[in-house]
């Protein structure tokens, strides 16, 4: 055997070796990262959320769902970071708003609740909502203000374990709450609803809302 | 860290093994992929990052996956998608997207895409963006996309799919 032959066939064997200890370990030995997992987030609840009012703040003082009383409202909860899903809704949000007659806009207000009130500040809020060019009301308030919100709507939230603890992402439910004239909450309507199946809703309520 | 280091060996040895056995003459996954209506969202003011959303069409006999994406317009581009959890949705980075074998694999909001975090510059509607896709064997394929406003993505008249841009 010349030495390249030998360095060859030494290398092709610790290769094996190192290849059959890597599969014991791989199919013996079970795998522990799942002890390191977050756990589950809270659970959505299937009991109808009770609804009701609150007041919060947004960059030109408080608003109450009281204050929209003769209106139909669309509240919708999420953060001004949010990556994709709350820009995907409240465009398309915006997208049934702007489709809507004049008097229909008149009808109804489109609130936006934070989940993250540590960085969406009332300016921040407004910022952000502007951009969507639909009315919108951008609200935010103490953790706990906002915690019992989210709890009378049934939304939910949470922060999953992450690196980076500064532009961090929440995990957050995306539903649209429709709220009639008298501050009853009537339906939900889920993430990524279209435009026109929003504006169809809309319809509905401000049509059944004009017959006692 | 025993563990750590034995699950990273392992994984080097496993991944060497695959890439040995899996040696292929041609690296041309990225010719078999068309990419169709790519965009990119414009991004709200003070948002941390954006997605590039697009559809992907395999035109070979074997899935292709899709492994990374790169660009210049932000510091970091990632795969990602959504888990709707019970109405709970949580956005996570994945290892790869899946285009089947004479399928398609759609990228678009709510669902599977590409988010570009930290963008260099704001990205606005009129500009364009370009992204590489690098698929499994390491062949690449460059998209240059459109940017939309979140305000006009939907509502549309008419499908695109209705009407093919390629006639063969």
């Amino acid at each position: 055997m010349t030495n390249t032959q030998k360095t060859v066939s030494i290398g092709l064997s610790l290769f094996g070796a190192l290849l059959l200890a890597c599969l014991f370990y791989l199919f013996i030995e079970p795998t522990k990262d799942t002890e390191k997992n977050p756990p589950p987030p809270q659970a959505i609840t299937s009991e109808k959320p009770t609804g009701g009012n609150f007041t919060l703040t947004a960059l030109d003082g408080q608003h109450s769902l009281s204050d929209f009383k003769d209106k139909l409202v669309l509240l919708y909860f999420g953060y001004t970071y949010c990556p994709d899903i709350c820009p995907t809704d409240l465009g398309n949000l915006s997208m049934a708003y702007q489709h809507l007659t004049d008097a229909e806009k008149s009808n109804i207000q489109i609130l936006f609740v934070t989940v993250d009130p540590a960085r969406d500040t009332a300016k921040r809020m407004a910022e952000y909502t502007q951009y969507f060019n639909a009315n919108i009301i951008g609200l935010t308030g103490t953790e706990q203000k906002i915690a019992a919100v989210t709890q009378k709507y049934g939304a939910v939230y949470l922060k999953p374990e992450q690196e980076n603890k500064e532009n961090y992402t929440v995990d957050h439910s995306a539903f649209i709450y429709v709220i009639d004239k008298n501050g009853q909450l009537q339906t939900q309507l889920p993430h990524a609803i279209s435009p026109q199946q929003i504006q169809n809703t809309i319809r509905t309520y401000l049509t059944q809302d004009k017959t006692p | 860290m025993i563990h750590h280091l034995k699950t990273t060996t392992c994984a080097l040895t496993l991944g060497l093994v695959t890439a040995l056995s899996s040696t292929q003459l041609f690296a041309d996954q990225a010719k078999h992929i068309e990419v169709s209506d790519p965009f990119t969202r414009e991004m709200p003011p003070g948002s941390p990052a954006t997605a590039s959303f697009m559809t992907l069409k395999n035109s070979s006999d074997h899935a292709i996956k899709l492994v990374k994406a790169s660009t210049q317009v932000s510091k970091k581009a990632e795969l990602h998608t959504h888990i709707n959890d019970n109405g709970m949705m949580q956005m996570r980075e994945v290892p790869f997207f899946e285009i089947p074998a004479h399928g398609q694999t759609q990228l678009q909001p709510g669902g599977n895409h590409i988010m570009l975090i930290s963008p260099i510059q704001p990205i606005q509607a009129g500009k364009t963006v370009s992204v590489t896709l690098t698929f499994e064997d390491g062949s690449s394929k460059n998209v240059t996309m459109p940017v939309k406003s979140v305000m006009n993505m939907g509502m549309k008249n008419g499908n695109h799919d209705d009407h093919s841009h390629h006639h063969h």
